[in-house]
């Protein structure tokens, strides 16, 4: 059943060059112009750290978990970030389950640059215990709907987690000190994560004829695109990342171009992010002032069945 | 006996329900059930070509693939899988595409109790989206059954790890038709009264779990009218775009 030919999907011949003859003059086919992105739309669940981004049709939830572990040898005051990408079977018809593919390496590996290398996350303020006792903080990225351009969305359901996750605070205690106490989060409020800047990837295509550069590529000018490239750059105008493995060939002034592109839309989505989280944030001030039940009629003793 | 939830809720009485179909562009059928905090998401993609090995080729596969929030899939991620597929195969008509492979997937989105209830209800919702043939719907319940003797419905997480035992139960939905009562009944008793799928964890006497069944099966009555509501106002006023 698997590798069947009737179960893989292809563009066809005809809309291949559709896409490319309507790239010439400018349009997309989804109607946008080339370095229009698609609306981004960031939810959060009832849980902390848990977030559902959707942009334009593909869909990406994160969640983020953190567990107390020993530090790794060679930086015993540090905290561990690690990635874990699901390329969900739902998402894509040939997204197989099972061990990640190349394209799920490769996105993990991006947003990982993207948050460890450029210390958006301060991992020295997750050490508990120096030598024994560290928070590893775990991102689970799910791809639950393919319609392009995966690494963007992926990235901001990443960044969106991380905002709203709460660590339980922790002391220590024992005789000697060493013990690391965890308190529930009824007792004690949990804490934030210190996130110093939020790297933001943004993803341009390119096309064979006339270098035609495209932003934020649909799955369909995905199958069409001779190359991608996609830039992590945070609103400072820092870059963070860069990553252009293979494809086609595009002069400097190109990359030039998409960089100034890259910073611009990156404040207007750091913005939405940070609105986002400001919302949640209010609503769960909101949900712990209600925490108790108020008394409601429950004397009407309907036999509700 | 007047018994107290932690929510405020009675004994019978369900968690709010919310479900929304045709939410991914991709697959081919998808719904989004949620109990309470429990969310679950559901999507298929089918019928593919060919089955898997040793699968009779006269027949369609399901094939149900479980993903869960965080970490590794382990033994009980499996379980789930070989509960969902045999029961989803006992409601699909599998001799309408032989050969077939219908993949079902089941994101869980929130886990707060009563999770394989509520994966059923979505992927049952998923594949009416897809337009699968089926025979009935089937609806999910979880009762449980507490220290002292009482049975409560539709559990949150806290409430399932206190009880004593508890059953995931899922019966056939209630059935309004045109045609003649007679018509629609298995050995003399109306459909609905059969039970399609049972799982009990703890113990439990044999009388208590009947009338654990008896409760659920009533409960199941509202789930049935949610669904048929739910279904009907979504087929007019949707409007798919290629």
């Amino acid at each position: 059943m698997e590798g069947r030919l009737a179960n893989s999907w292809r563009l066809t011949v005809n809309d291949k060059n559709f896409i490319k003859t309507a790239l010439l003059s400018e349009i997309r086919i989804d109607g946008r112009k080339p370095f229009e992105f698609r609306k981004i739309s960031i939810k959060f669940g009832r849980e902390d750290g848990s977030s559902e981004v959707q942009l334009g049709q593909t869909r990406v939830m994160g969640m983020v978990t953190a567990q107390l572990v020993q530090p790794y040898r060679d930086r015993p005051k540090e905290g561990i970030l690690s990635i874990f990408t699901e390329f969900s079977p739902m998402a894509d018809p040939s997204f197989e389950p099972g061990r990640p593919g190349e394209l799920a390496v490769e996105l993990g590996r991006i947003v990982d640059r993207g948050l460890r290398e450029s210390r958006a996350v301060d991992t020295e303020s997750l050490c508990i215990l120096a030598g024994k006792f560290v928070w590893a903080i775990r991102i689970d990225l799910h791809i639950l709907d393919n319609g392009g351009n995966l690494v963007d969305a992926a990235n901001i359901a990443a960044l969106a987690a991380l905002l709203t996750f709460r660590r339980p605070e922790c002391s220590l205690g024992g005789e000697d000190g060493q013990e690391v106490i965890v308190h529930p989060p009824e007792i004690r409020e949990p804490l934030p994560l210190t996130v110093h800047h939020l790297p933001i990837a943004i993803s341009f295509g390119f096309f064979s004829n006339e270098s035609i550069l495209v932003i934020d590529p649909t799955h369909n000018e995905e199958a069409v695109m001779g190359g991608r490239m996609t830039t992590t750059v945070n609103a400072n105008g820092d870059i963070c990342a860069i990553q252009k493995s293979g494809g086609e060939g595009v002069p400097r002034r190109v990359i030039m171009q998409c960089l100034q592109l890259a910073t611009s839309k990156a404040a207007s989505i750091t913005k939405q992010i940070k609105d986002a989280v400001e919302v949640f944030n209010t609503e769960r001030a909101l949900r712990k002032i209600k925490r108790h039940p108020t008394s409601t009629g429950n004397d009407v003793r309907e036999k509700q069945n | 006996m007047e018994v107290d939830r932690e929510d405020g809720r009675s004994q019978n009485q369900l968690r709010p329900l919310a479900c929304s179909r045709n939410i991914l562009h991709r697959a081919h059928g998808s719904a989004s059930w949620s109990q309470g905090d429990t969310k679950v998401l559901a999507a298929v993609y089918g019928p593919k070509a060919g089955t898997k090995k040793n699968e009779n080729p006269e027949k369609a596969c399901i094939e149900v693939i479980w993903k869960p929030k965080t970490g590794q899939i382990g033994k009980p991620e499996k379980e789930y899988e070989m509960i969902l597929e045999r029961t989803l195969e006992s409601i699909c008509i599998l001799t309408v595409n032989p050969n077939t492979t219908t993949s079902i997937i089941v994101q869980v989105v929130n886990d707060d109790g009563a999770l394989l209830p509520s994966a059923i209800n979505a992927a049952c919702m998923a594949l009416v989206d897809a337009g699968i043939p089926m025979k009935h719907l089937a609806v999910a319940i979880c009762c449980c059954l507490a220290k002292s003797g009482y049975v409560i419905l539709d559990p949150t997480k806290l409430e399932e790890q206190k009880m004593k035992a508890f059953a995931y139960l899922v019966f056939p939905n209630s059935v309004r038709s045109v045609l003649p009562e007679g018509s629609l009944r298995v050995e003399g008793e109306p459909i609905e009264n059969g039970i399609i799928t049972s799982v009990t964890h703890g113990i439990m006497s044999v009388a208590d779990y009947f009338y654990c069944l008896e409760r659920g099966r009533a409960a199941s009555v509202k789930l049935s009218d949610f669904l048929r509501r739910n279904l009907q106002q979504q087929s007019t006023d949707s409007s798919k775009a290629g």
